[in-house]
């Protein structure tokens, strides 16, 4: 009897104590993609709930998060902090004001303080901070160091060196680029984009972007031509239709056991590399992508952005939260415990030097690029929506024999200006 | 001898008044009504609502986010029709799939059930066997089939290594075989499903119209012609409706294998409406595209209604 006056008399104390700290706590949510990323980042993540026990995150697992938080936050649902694939994504959802403009929580938390100027400048529109840009991302020219070594092959710097270093890699039978788009068709789109900023020249490309010159330019068909030119001598993935066939775990193999010499892809591929490499003994390097004059030119892209839900009861927990991911200490964590991509903002010394140095490498070189007027542009990044999906649909056509490149680039320009018109363009900054 | 005859009520007044008259139109019109209603509520929310604002959504420039929506006529279908060579492909790429659909696995599944219906002992095995590939999920199908046709490690890299040459070509990475590789990974999985209809249509048959048919000397080809297939029409020509329905939502297998490549070789108007409505951020263009699928879809039903009001079997 006894034993139960006490039970009772606990269990009185939680219900009367438990409103009062539910009451206390204000949760922000977040939804992430299942998996792997997600197992690393998740506790990193959920670290900020230590700061302040009163303020907490939640992060919900979710599959084909953008298509389920797009669904989610135009019903006036979804999570506090709305994650999205790129800037142009985040100009539809602030031009029908589903995401908050975030300037006062800028000014107050002060993060101009450690954003780089032009990665705030690609949060906004019309004129307003909708996005913190996230995951920095630049494409590569990675090859295997031993496949390399083996035939006295040194990795070119300039786009003559690569053809001429090219045509000797396939008559040494190996294939050229270790490349598929099986997994991922709009893959086709890191090419076009990187052609054209190496070739055609970044400030070509600004000013097409900018609408100062059109897509169909000399420049950028020279560019478009001899990325076809590639395609048709089957250097990507070992010819057009096994470009077609091979998936990311088939084209990761056959550079990491040397069956190919080269890769262009993003920083991101990093992350998987060491795991490929590892099984197969072989190592890897890789050096700027190369351009028509031998400058060092890094194209930039966003691997995702996060904003503000206009639905969000508490959105000032939500920009807390924010502040706290993007600092360059969170960041920082995630580059080295997760070889995350970091947002775009200064990380410290320190940290670089606890990485791998070829990562280090990839930061220090791309913000350096960055700060002297060397950067490109990704499609996915810096292209408006209807543009982006007619690059990488429509350059298949050009591969398969089905239109010229000059059909192609007039198409581009067609559906470009229509969206330059209709004022789609995601935020480009001045250079 | 005197006969009661009452009078039938006429005027609504007349029939409100009269019990027997508010009884019946109680059990024979309210009950059903109230039973239905629940039902009936719940389609015109989650189906009639939608549809309907489906089709005026396809005559907006709707973005798939937000609330703006300018209504623009009938242009989403001009472009549609006029102008979107894509659409025009794809629609081409839907006849082929229908006309695959409606011919290879309707072969198929008429021969094994034929062949099935005779079996005595093991019969359930072989019907379990060809009906397993229907219950894997599409995703489980497509990675099967992609290894199995990939050039460098499938089926036709291992006949090449026994030296016969020619088949280790990238069946979905080619513009001239893509699609009809992915109607074949398709077929592979649907057609134990035909099987089956067609099978249990074949054991419905009375067995003494085959006795009579042996009786006139019928052999099988004429057991089949004459007995089998009048008999089963009514299912085979349903499943026709249903097939050639199916083949214009044609979307899994070509998203998850080609994602509608190469260069556009394997787009279907599900695909293409997909890629409108989620990425190019045209959800009004796309749901033009589904009112259009729906027009075919009605289109087909029609047809079969007609023909059914004309006689048909059905």
């Amino acid at each position: 009897m006894k034993t139960l006056k006490i039970l009772f008399a606990i269990a009185v104390l939680i219900l009367a104590l438990a409103p009062v700290g539910a009451q206390d706590v204000t949760t922000v949510s977040m939804w992430f993609s299942e998996g792997s990323t997600l197992d690393c980042w998740g506790p990193i993540m959920l670290e900020f709930n230590e700061i302040d026990p009163s303020v907490q995150l939640e992060i919900v697992p979710q599959a084909d998060t953008w298509n389920v938080t797009r669904t989610a936050v135009a019903g006036g649902g979804g999570p506090d902090i709305v994650r999205t694939p790129g800037p142009s994504f985040v100009y539809e959802m602030a031009q029908a004001g589903l995401i908050l403009p975030m300037d006062a929580f800028a000014d107050e938390m002060g993060w101009g303080d450690f954003f780089f100027d032009w990665a705030l400048d690609l949060g906004l529109v019309d004129g307003q901070l909708y996005s913190l840009s996230d995951e920095l991302e630049t494409l590569l020219l990675y090859y295997n160091t031993d496949v390399f070594e083996m035939n006295g092959w040194t990795p070119p710097d300039t786009m003559d060196e690569l053809n001429a270093l090219s045509e000797e890699v396939a008559a040494a039978g190996y294939t050229v680029f270790s490349h598929g788009n099986a997994s991922w068709r709009p893959s086709n789109e890191w090419f076009v984009g990187e052609y054209m900023t190496q070739i055609a020249g970044p400030h070509n490309v600004y000013k097409a972007l900018t609408g100062q010159i059109p897509w169909t330019d000399e420049s950028m068909v020279n560019a478009i031509e001899i990325l076809d030119a590639h395609m048709q001598a089957g250097w990507y993935g070992g010819g057009i239709d096994l470009y077609f066939t091979n998936d990311g775990a088939t084209r990761r193999a056959m550079f990491a056991d040397g069956t190919a010499a080269m890769n262009i892809e993003g920083s991101w591929a990093i992350r998987s590399l060491g795991e490929y490499f590892g099984e197969s003994g072989q190592d890897w390097d890789w050096v700027p992508v190369p351009s028509h004059d031998g400058t060092d030119y890094f194209t930039i892209g966003m691997g995702n952005t996060s904003s503000i839900n206009a639905n969000s009861p508490h959105p000032e927990v939500a920009a807390q939260f924010l502040t706290w991911y993007f600092s360059p200490a969170t960041q920082g964590k995630m580059l080295t415990a997760c070889r995350k991509g970091p947002a775009p903002v200064s990380i410290s010394e320190e940290v670089m030097g606890e990485l791998d140095p070829r990562i280090a490498r990839v930061y220090s070189e791309l913000s350096e690029a960055s700060a002297n007027d060397r950067y490109g542009y990704t499609t996915w990044t810096f292209w408006p929506p209807k543009s982006d999906v007619y690059i990488y649909e429509e350059v298949e056509r050009v591969w398969t024999g089905e239109i010229t490149v000059m059909d192609y680039l007039e198409g581009l320009d067609e559906v470009f200006a229509e969206e330059l018109a209709a004022g789609d363009i995601p935020p480009i900054p001045t250079r | 001898m005197a006969v009661l005859t009452q009078k039938k009520p006429t005027t609504i007044l007349e029939k409100l008044n009269d019990e027997t008259w508010r009884r019946k139109f109680l059990r024979n019109v309210i009950i059903p009504w109230i039973f239905i209603a629940p039902l009936l509520l719940l389609h015109i929310y989650v189906v009639t609502i939608p549809a309907v604002q489906g089709i005026y959504m396809s005559m907006t420039d709707w973005k798939g986010v937000g609330q703006n929506a300018n209504f623009v006529g009938l242009d989403n279908y001009r472009e549609l029709f006029f102008e979107d060579e894509t659409f025009g492909k794809a629609l081409g790429n839907n006849i082929i799939w229908m006309i695959f659909f409606l011919t290879v696995p309707f072969i198929l599944a008429l021969f094994a059930a034929t062949m099935l219906s005779q079996i005595k002992r093991g019969g359930m095995v072989y019907r379990s066997i060809l009906f397993i590939p229907y219950v894997l999920a599409s995703v489980v199908t497509i990675t099967i089939w992609k290894n199995l046709l990939n050039p460098q490690r499938g089926v036709g890299a291992a006949l090449a290594e026994m030296g016969i040459q020619g088949f280790d070509i990238a069946y979905l990475g080619r513009p001239e075989t893509a699609l009809m590789s992915i109607a074949f990974i398709d077929n592979w999985h649907f057609w134990g499903f035909l099987m089956i209809l067609f099978l249990a249509a074949m054991q419905s048959i009375p067995p003494v119209l085959y006795d009579a048919a042996k009786i006139d000397g019928a052999n099988r080809w004429d057991e089949f012609r004459h007995v089998t297939l009048p008999g089963i029409r009514p299912v085979v020509l349903f499943m026709f409706m249903m097939v050639a329905i199916w083949s214009f939502l044609a979307f899994d297998y070509i998203f998850l294998s080609t994602q509608g490549g190469p260069g556009g070789a394997s787009e279907v108007i599900a695909t293409l409406l997909y890629k409108n409505a989620f990425f190019r951020f045209e959800a009004g263009y796309g749901a033009a595209m589904g009112v259009v699928i729906s027009i075919f879809a009605g289109f087909i039903i029609m047809i079969f209604v007609t023909l059914r009001r004309r006689g048909w079997d059905i």
